[in-house]
C-alpha cells in the first residue's frame, strides 16, 4: 500500500513537469493551430542551459529558472518570427514537418556543440529525500513540483486577469474575431510560442537535476507532451495540467509494477486509447 | 508517358553496367545507399504521397521486415530471400491492424498515432529479449550463397551483389508506384488526399483504400528494410525502429516531390549526396542535414524538386498558349 | 408511380439545435425537385443526411424503396445518388479530366473506360477543352461545372445539387440552367437547392420550402413562390433571394 502511495505521489510530482511541457504545447496549438514537434527539444535546450549555469557559474538549477525562462522565451520568439510564422497557412502536415526539422536542427546542433556524452547535474540535495510517514519523497522532485505550481499559477493569472492574457485566449478561440477586435494576432503568435518555449525551458531546468542530459532526450519529452495534451484536450490548459499529472502517475505506477522498460509502453498505449476513444480529450478543444 | 518509360529503362540499364566500370567499394557503397533510400522513399510515397496520410512511424514496417528475416536466419537458418517474406507478411498484418484502428484519425492526429505505434513496437523489440535479443541486437550470420538450380550466383562477399539487389529493390518500388499511380487505386488514393469528404461522396470507401495503400506501402518498406538491414549486417531496436528511419523516408519524398513517382529519386539523390559530403565534418550529427533540409524545403519549395519543376513547366506552357 | 427518394419525418439534431424537424416528401423519378428556404433552414443538413454523412436522428429515408438510414456516403453513391457541394470541392492537384475520372471509376475498375465516361461528361458540361488544367486553377464557374461533370460520371440515377449556381454571373447561371434541363431530358432525377427564384421556377417541377428546419410549404413552383408564408420567411430574413 505504501509502495502504491509513494508511486502515485512521485508520479504527481514529476507529472507537474509533464504538465508544463504540455501546457506549452497546447498554448501554441490553441493560438496558432500549429503542433510543435520540437517541444521536447526546447526542454532539452533548457536542460543544457541549466546544466551550464550550474557547472560554470554555480547557480542552483531551481533558482536559475528565473534566467532560463526569459532566455527560452526569446528563443521561442525568434523561432516563431523566422520559421513558424511563415507556415501558418500551410498544410498542417507541412507545419508538422517544419517543426520536426526544427527539432532535428536543435538536437543535432546540441550534439555538435556538446557531444552526445551524458551529463549529470548533481546538487548537494540530489539524492536526499523527505520522509512522510512510511513514504520518502525525493527532494529535487518536491522543489520541482512546487516551482511548477508557482509557474502554472502565474500563467493562469496572466491568462485570466491581464488584458494581454485575454487577447491570447481570444486569438485561440477565434482568430478572425480577435483580429477584428483589434488584437494583433501575429504578436499573439510570437507570444504564444515564446511562452510555450519558456515553459519547456522551465521544465528542462526543473528536471535537469534528476534526468540524464543528452541531445536526444527531447524526443521522449515531445511524445509525452503530446500524450498529455491529447489526454487533456488540444487547446485546453486546464486539460494539459490534469493530463500531465495523470500521465506522471500512470508512468510512475506502471514503472513500479511492470518494470521501467514497460512504463513508456503504458504511456503510449494510453495515448492510442485516448486518440481512438475520446480524441477530443477529457476537456475538449478550444477552451483554455 | 512513353518517353518517361524509355528513359527509365535506359537509366536502369546504364546503372546495371556501373559495377563493370567502377570497382571502388566506397563508390558502390554510395550507390547502394542511394538505392535503399530510393526504395524506402518510394514505399512511403504510396501512403504518404498518393493517399496523403503522413505516417511518421514507417520504421515499424522496416524493423518488422528486418527482424523477421534476421531471426529466421539466426534461429532457423532460413536464407534471407525466403525469410524476408515472413517479415513482409507480419508487417502487412500488423499494418492493417494498425490502419484499421488509426485511419479514423485525420491529419496531425494520424501523424501522432503513427509515431506512437512505431515507438510501442520499438519498445516491444527492446523488451522482448527472448525473441529479439533486446538492445544487444542481432548480428547477421554469414549469408548462404545464392544458388539458382545448381549454379552459384553469388556468395555475398563483395559489394557487387548488394549493388544489384539494391538496384532491383529500387526499380521494384518505383514500378509499384508507377502501376499504382495509373490504376483505380491511384486515382482513389489521390482523391482521398485532396478532399476526403468529396472522395467519400464519389463512391470511395475510405478505410478500405487507405488500408490498401498502407498494406502495399508496409510490404515494400519491409522488403527494402530487410535488404538494408542485411547490407549493414546488424540490427538493434533503435537503429531499425527509431524515428530517424521514419523521418528519412518522409524527407526523401518531401524534398523530391511528394506524390510523384520520380520525386523520391531526386530526394534520395540530394539526401545521400549531402549526407556523404558532410559526414566527415558532422560525424554523429549528420541528421543536421536532414533538419536543415526539411526546414528549407518546407519554407521555400513545399512541392519538392519535381513539384516545383512541373509547376514551372505548367506556367511556361500556359504563358505560351 | 413509386418514389425514387422518400423522406418520412426526417429530423436531425445537433445537441440542442433542431437542424431538421419532421421533413417529409417524396421525389418521383425524372422530376426536378427544388429545395428552397432562407439561409440556415437546414437544406444542406438534409442533403448530408440523405447522402450518408450522418444519419437522421429520427425518421427514415428510402431510396428506390430501400431504407438507407446509416449507410456511408460511398454506399449511397454506389446505390445511385450523387451530390455536389455548396462550397465546391475540386480535387485541386488533379486535372479536370482526372477529377472526372474519379467519378467515372465508381462503376468500373478500368481506368480507360472511366476516361471515356469522363470525357463524355466533360463534353456535356462544356469543359472538354480544359481537360488538362489543374482543378485548383479553375475559376468558380468552371469549378461548378466540374462538380457537375464529376457526379454525372458516377452514372447516378439521381443527383443532389447544392447551390450549384451560387456565386455565378447571369451567363454562367443560364448555362447551368440549361445543363439541369439537359440532365432532366436524359432521365436523371434531381433535387436542387437554390436561392435564384427565376432559375427555380424555370427548372423545377415541384418545390419544397424549408424554414428553420421545418417544412413550410410544398407544391407547384408558381404556387409556392407566390405563397405569402414563403415570402414572409424570406423577407423576414436576409436570405439571398434573387427574384
Amino acid at each position: 500500500m505504501a509502495v502504491l502511495i509513494q508511486s502515485i505521489l512521485s508520479g504527481v510530482l514529476i507529472g507537474g513537469v509533464y504538465a508544463l511541457t504540455g501546457i506549452g504545447l497546447t498554448l501554441i496549438f490553441g493560438v496558432m493551430r500549429v503542433i510543435n514537434f520540437a517541444q521536447g527539444e526546447l526542454v532539452m535546450v533548457g536542460m543544457y542551459g541549466t546544466f551550464f549555469l550550474f557547472s560554470l557559474l554555480g547557480v542552483d538549477p531551481f533558482l536559475s529558472v528565473v534566467v532560463t525562462m526569459p532566455a527560452m522565451f526569446l528563443l521561442g520568439a525568434v523561432l516563431q518570427r523566422s520559421l513558424i510564422n511563415r507556415v501558418l497557412d500551410a498544410l498542417p502536415q507541412n507545419q508538422i514537418l517544419l517543426t520536426i526539422g526544427m527539432g532535428l536542427v536543435l538536437s543535432n546542433v546540441a550534439m555538435l556543440a556538446f557531444t552526445s556524452d551524458y551529463r549529470i547535474l548533481s546538487t548537494s540535495y540530489s539524492s536526499s529525500s523527505v520522509p512522510l510517514g512510511p513514504i520518502r519523497l525525493s527532494t529535487p522532485l518536491i522543489y520541482c513540483f512546487l516551482i511548477t505550481v508557482v509557474i502554472t499559477a502565474a500563467l493562469y493569472w496572466f491568462l485570466v486577469k491581464t488584458d494581454v492574457g485575454h487577447a491570447v485566449r481570444a486569438t485561440a478561440q477565434d482568430r478572425d474575431a480577435a483580429q477584428l477586435m483589434g488584437v494583433n494576432v501575429r504578436n499573439m503568435g510570437v507570444l504564444a510560442f515564446g511562452l510555450g518555449s519558456a515553459l519547456a525551458g522551465a521544465a528542462g531546468a526543473l528536471v535537469a537535476p534528476t534526468y540524464y542530459i543528452y541531445p536526444q532526450v527531447g524526443g521522449a519529452f515531445t511524445l509525452k507532451a503530446f500524450v498529455v495534451v491529447v489526454l487533456g484536450g488540444m487547446g485546453s490548459i486546464i486539460g494539459a495540467t490534469l493530463g500531465g499529472v495523470l500521465i506522471g502517475v500512470a508512468e510512475s505506477v506502471s514503472g513500479t509494477y511492470f518494470g521501467s522498460g514497460w512504463k513508456d509502453v503504458c504511456v503510449y498505449v494510453i495515448f492510442l486509447l485516448v486518440l481512438l476513444l475520446k480524441p477530443a480529450g477529457l476537456l475538449g478543444k478550444s477552451r483554455m | 508517358m512513353k518517353r518517361t518509360f524509355v528513359i527509365s529503362v535506359v537509366a536502369a540499364a546504364l546503372l546495371a553496367l556501373v559495377p563493370l566500370f567502377i570497382q571502388s567499394p566506397y563508390a558502390l557503397h554510395i550507390f547502394i545507399l542511394f538505392f535503399i533510400v530510393v526504395a524506402l522513399g518510394e514505399s512511403w510515397n504510396i501512403l504518404g504521397g498518393f493517399a496523403g496520410q503522413y505516417s511518421v512511424g514507417h520504421s515499424a514496417w522496416y524493423g518488422i521486415g528486418a527482424y523477421g528475416a534476421f531471426i529466421l536466419l539466426q534461429q532457423k537458418n532460413v536464407a534471407p530471400w525466403f525469410g524476408v517474406w515472413v517479415g513482409v507478411a507480419v508487417a502487412v498484418i500488423v499494418a492493417l491492424a494498425v490502419g484499421w484502428i488509426t485511419f479514423r484519425l485525420r491529419g496531425p492526429y494520424f501523424v501522432l498515432a503513427s509515431i506512437a505505434v512505431a515507438e510501442i513496437i520499438r519498445l516491444l523489440a527492446l523488451n522482448w529479449k527472448d525473441l529479439t535479443n533486446g538492445a544487444e541486437g542481432i548480428l547477421a550470420s554469414d549469408l548462404p550463397p545464392l544458388k539458382l538450380g545448381g549454379t552459384m550466383i553469388t556468395d555475398w562477399n563483395s559489394k557487387t551483389p548488394y549493388f544489384y539487389m539494391g538496384l532491383l529493390m529500387a526499380v521494384f518500388c518505383i514500378a509499384v508506384n508507377y502501376v499504382v499511380k495509373g490504376s483505380k487505386l491511384g486515382y482513389y488514393l489521390q482523391a482521398i488526399r485532396e478532399d476526403q469528404d468529396a472522395a467519400h461522396s464519389l463512391g470511395i470507401p475510405l478505410t478500405l483504400y487507405k488500408n490498401a495503400a498502407l498494406g502495399i506501402s508496409a510490404a515494400c518498406t519491409a522488403l527494402a528494410g530487410s535488404f538494408a538491414a542485411f547490407y549493414v549486417g546488424f540490427i538493434e531496436p533503435q537503429g531499425v525502429f527509431g524515428i530517424d528511419v521514419s523521418i528519412q523516408m518522409v524527407l526523401t519524398c518531401i524534398i523530391g516531390g511528394i506524390g510523384t513517382v520520380s520525386g523520391p529519386i531526386f530526394g534520395a539523390l540530394v539526401l545521400v549526396v549531402l549526407t556523404e559530403m558532410l559526414r566527415a565534418s558532422l560525424a554523429q550529427a549528420h541528421l543536421l542535414v536532414y533538419g536543415v533540409l526539411v526546414v528549407v524545403v518546407i519554407l521555400v519549395m513545399p512541392e519538392g524538386i519535381v513539384g516545383f519543376a512541373s509547376q514551372r513547366l505548367r506556367r511556361r506552357k500556359a504563358a505560351a498558349a | 408511380m413509386t418514389a425514387l427518394l422518400e423522406l418520412r419525418s426526417v429530423s436531425r439534431y445537433f445537441g440542442g439545435v433542431k437542424a431538421n424537424q419532421d421533413v417529409t416528401f417524396s421525389v418521383e423519378p425524372g422530376i426536378v425537385l427544388g429545395l428552397i428556404g432562407p439561409n440556415g433552414a437546414g437544406k444542406t443538413t438534409l442533403f448530408n443526411c440523405i447522402t450518408g454523412f450522418y444519419p437522421p436522428s429520427k425518421g427514415d429515408i428510402f431510396f428506390e424503396g430501400a431504407r438507407i438510414n446509416g449507410l456511408s456516403p460511398d454506399q449511397v453513391c454506389k446505390l445511385g445518388m450523387a451530390r455536389t457541394w455548396q462550397k465546391v470541392r475540386p480535387l485541386a492537384k488533379l486535372t479536370v479530366l482526372e477529377n472526372t475520372v474519379v467519378g467515372g471509376l465508381c462503376r468500373t475498375r478500368s481506368v480507360p473506360e472511366a476516361r471515356e465516361i469522363a470525357l463524355q461528361q466533360l463534353r456535356v458540361v462544356g469543359l472538354e477543352k480544359r481537360a488538362d488544367v489543374l482543378a485548383g486553377g479553375l475559376p468558380i464557374g468552371e469549378r461548378k461545372k466540374l462538380e457537375l461533370a464529376r457526379v454525372l460520371a458516377t452514372q447516378p440515377r439521381m443527383v443532389l445539387l447544392d447551390e450549384v449556381m451560387g456565386g455565378l454571373n447571369a451567363r454562367e447561371s443560364e448555362e447551368i440552367i440549361q445543363l439541369i434541363l439537359d440532365v432532366k431530358r436524359r432521365g436523371l432525377t434531381q433535387v436542387v437547392i437554390e436561392h435564384d427564384m427565376k432559375a427555380i421556377v424555370r427548372t423545377c417541377d415541384r418545390i419544397v420550402v424549408l424554414n428553420s428546419g421545418e417544412m413550410l410549404a410544398e407544391g407547384a413552383p408558381q404556387q409556392v413562390v407566390n405563397d405569402p408564408r414563403v415570402m414572409a420567411a424570406y423577407l423576414g430574413d436576409s436570405g439571398g433571394m434573387k427574384a
